[in-house]
C-alpha cells in the first residue's frame, strides 16, 4: 500500500495548494478466511510436492548406497580441509579477474562506441575481438593459453598456468561483458548526448560525465550476474593443473570413490552464490523504485 | 482329485528344475549372473593406454591387460568372440549404481577406501613407480626425497601416482592434470619438472609418445597401494569365479609372461628409496 502512495505523481504540496489534502484511499480489511485459505493452499501444495519428492527418493532402492556415496557425513568432513583450501583459490582468482574484467570490458565498450573515422581500427578491434572470444567455448580458450603459451617459452613472459588459464576466462568474460556495457551505453537516452552536445562537452567527455555513469548504473544488475557465472567457471582453470575447490573434491572422489566431497565443494559455492544473487535483486530492486520515484 | 494333485506336480516339477538348473549353469558361460549371459563383458578405459592396451583397441588382444582378459575368459569356458568389450572413462568406472558389465580392468589400484562402495579381485599386477622428466629438469641426478622436494611435480587426477607424491614423497602442491596426456603436455610445456607413473607407462611413454623425456629414477613401492585388481559392482557374486581363474591363471605363468611381453624394459636406472 505504501509504496502506491510513494509512486503517486502529484505531490502533497501541489493538492494542499487549492482544496486541502485528498481523502486517504479506504483501507480494504481482509477477513480471517481470505487471509488464512490461501496460506493453507501454499502450504498444502508444498508439502505434498517436496514431501512426494523427499519420499520418492528416500524410499528408492538404492537410496542408501547414494546416500553411503554422496551424503555421506564422515566424508564430506574428511574432504572438507583441502576442497575449502582450493576454494580460497577459486575466491582468488575470481577476485582478480572481477576487477580486470570490470576494466577491460569497459575499454572495449568505449572503444566500440567511439565514432569518428580516426577511430575506425580501435571499432573494427572490438568487434573482431567480441566476436572471436565470445564465440569460442571458454574450456578451449583455457586449455590454449594454459597449455599453449607457456609452451612457447616465450622469455619475459609469465609461464604459469594459473596466470595464463586466469587470463582466457578475462579475455572471455570481457567480451560477454563488454557487450553488456554497450547495450547499457545504446539505453541512455539519446537527449542526454545531445544535452551534452549543446554543453559543449567534447565526445570524451560526454562519455565520460554522462554516458558512462548513466550506462554503469543501467547494466549493474546484469553485470553482476556475469560476476555470479564467473564465480563458477573459475573451476574451468582446473583443467591445467590449477587445484580451485572442484578439482580438489574430484582427486577425494578418484582417491576413495565417494561422491561427498563434490558436495562439500558445492555447499561452499552455494554458501557465496547465493548471499551475492540476493545483493544483485537487491540492487535491481533499489534502481527500480530510484526510476520509477524520477518520473516527472 | 486329479484337479487337486496337478498344481502340486506343476509345483513339484518347477521346483525341481530350478533346483538342478541353477548350479548346472552357475561358473559356466551361461550362469544367469552375468552381465548378458553367454557373454563375458568387460569395461575398459576410453582411450585405453599402452602397453597395457596397444592402438586403443582392446579386442585386438595386443597388450598386457587385454592378453590377461582374454587368458581369463579361456579359464573361465568363454570363446574368445564371446568377451565384449564396453568402453568407459575413469569417471563413469568409479561413479555409484548398477555397472553395464561383468568387471572393469583399467589399471585400477586396490585401497582400503575404494573397497567400501565397490568390490575388487584379488590383484593381477603391482608396477613399480617411476619419475619421468626431460633432460634439463631439476631431478636429474637428485638422490634423496629432499632432492626430489625441490621439483614442481604434476599428476593426473585419479591415479594413484599423485596420491604417491603427498603421502611418499611429502609434496604438497602437486599440479592435477584431467588426463595422461594433459599431464605429458605440461611436462613438455615446462609447467612441471617431473611426473610419476607407474614404471609398463614410464616406458612407453619415454619410448613412443615423449622420447625427449625419459625415465630419472626409480622409486620404492607404496604400501597402502595393493596394486592393480578388477573391478566389480559391490558385491557382485561373481568375483570368487573369476578370483579363482585369475589363481590358474596367474599359476601357470600367464600375467608373468605378459609382462615379460609388454611391460618390461632393459634398466639401468638409480632407485631413490628415502
Amino acid at each position: 500500500m505504501r509504496v502506491e502512495g510513494d509512486l503517486d505523481p502529484r505531490s502533497p504540496t501541489d493538492w494542499s495548494s487549492g482544496m486541502g489534502d485528498p481523502p486517504p484511499p479506504a483501507k480494504k480489511v481482509l477477513t480471517v478466511s481470505e487471509r488464512l485459505i490461501p496460506f493453507a493452499i501454499s502450504l498444502t501444495s508444498v508439502v505434498v510436492v517436496f514431501g512426494g519428492l523427499a519420499l520418492l527418493i528416500t524410499r528408492s532402492e538404492q537410496w542408501p548406497r547414494v546416500q553411503l556415496q554422496f551424503f555421506n557425513g564422515r566424508a564430506m568432513l574428511e574432504a572438507f580441509p583441502t576442497v575449502l583450501r582450493g576454494f580460497w583459490t577459486n575466491l582468488a582468482v575470481w577476485g582478480v579477474a572481477l576487477c580486470c574484467i570490470a576494466l577491460w570490458a569497459l575499454v572495449l565498450a568505449v572503444f566500440r562506441s567511439l565514432n569518428g573515422p580516426w577511430f575506425a581500427p580501435l571499432r573494427l578491434f572490438t568487434v573482431i575481438y567480441i566476436d572471436l572470444f565470445r564465440g569460442l567455448p571458454a574450456l578451449l580458450l583455457v586449455l590454449l593459453f594454459g597449455f599453449g603459451i607457456p609452451a612457447l617459452q616465450i622469455p619475459g613472459l609469465p609461464r604459469s598456468s594459473l596466470f595464463w588459464g586466469g587470463m582466457a576466462m578475462v579475455l572471455s568474460y570481457a567480451a560477454y561483458a563488454a557487450e553488456v556495457y554497450r547495450s547499457g551505453m545504446e539505453a541512455v537516452h539519446d537527449g542526454q548526448r545531445a544535452a551534452a552536445k549543446a554543453l559543449g562537452l567534447s565526445q570524451w567527455q560526454t562519455l565520460r560525465y554522462a554516458i558512462v555513469p548513466q550506462a554503469v548504473r543501467n547494466v549493474l544488475p546484469a553485470l553482476l550476474n556475469l560476476a555470479v557465472a564467473l564465480q563458477k567457471d573459475v573451476a574451468l582453470l582446473s583443467v591445467v593443473g590449477v587445484r580451485d575447490a572442484v578439482r580438489e573434491a574430484q582427486i577425494y572422489t578418484a582417491r576413495t570413490f565417494n561422491y561427498s566431497s563434490l558436495v562439500t565443494a558445492a555447499l561452499l559455492f552455494l554458501v557465496t552464490t547465493i548471499p551475492l544473487a540476493r545483493f544483485t535483486d537487491s540492487i535491481a530492486r533499489r534502481d527500480r523504485e530510484r526510476r520509477l520515484q524520477r518520473t516527472p | 482329485m486329479v484337479r487337486q494333485v496337478v498344481p502340486f506336480l506343476a509345483a513339484f516339477g518347477l521346483l525341481f528344475g530350478w533346483v538342478s538348473a541353477t548350479p548346472a549353469q552357475e561358473r559356466t558361460p551361461n550362469d544367469p549372473r552375468l552381465f548378458t549371459p553367454g557373454k563375458l563383458t568387460v569395461g575398459t578405459g576410453d582411450p585405453v593406454f599402452p602397453p597395457w592396451m596397444l592402438n586403443d583397441d582392446p579386442a585386438g588382444g595386443e597388450g598386457f591387460e587385454n592378453g590377461l582378459v582374454y587368458a581369463l575368459a579361456e579359464e573361465m569356458g568363454f570363446d574368445r568372440e564371446d568377451v565384449v568389450w564396453v568402453r568407459q572413462s575413469f569417471e563413469e568406472t568409479i561413479a555409484p549404481g548398477p555397472k553395464p558389465y561383468d568387471f572393469a580392468i583399467q589399471q585400477i589400484s586396490v585401497t582400503e577406501a575404494r573397497s567400501e562402495v565397490v568390490t575388487f579381485s584379488s590383484v593381477y599386477y603391482q608396477p613399480d613407480k617411476a619419475v619421468v622428466a626431460l633432460p634439463d629438469s631439476p631431478v636429474v641426478g637428485a638422490s634423496s626425497f629432499a632432492e626430489l622436494r625441490q621439483a614442481r611435480w604434476g599428476a593426473t587426477v585419479g591415479t594413484t601416482d599423485l596420491d604417491y607424491l603427498e603421502n611418499i614423497l611429502g609434496i604438497t602442491n602437486v599440479a592435477v592434470y584431467d588426463d595422461q596426456a594433459g599431464t605429458f603436455q605440461a611436462l613438455q610445456g615446462g609447467l612441471i619438472d617431473a611426473t610419476v607413473v607407474a614404471l609398463p607407462t614410464a616406458l612407453f611413454v619415454t619410448a613412443v609418445q615423449v622420447p625427449e623425456a625419459k625415465i630419472t629414477a626409480l622409486l620404492p613401492p607404496d604400501e597402502n597401494d595393493r596394486g592393480h585388481g578388477l573391478l566389480f559392482e559391490k558385491d557382485n557374486p561373481l568375483v570368487e569365479w573369476v578370483n579363482e581363474a585369475l589363481a590358474a591363471v596367474i599359476e601357470r605363468g600367464v600375467v608373468e609372461e605378459l609382462a615379460n611381453t609388454y611391460l618390461r624394459g632393459d634398466l639401468d636406472i638409480p632407485e631413490i628409496t628415502e
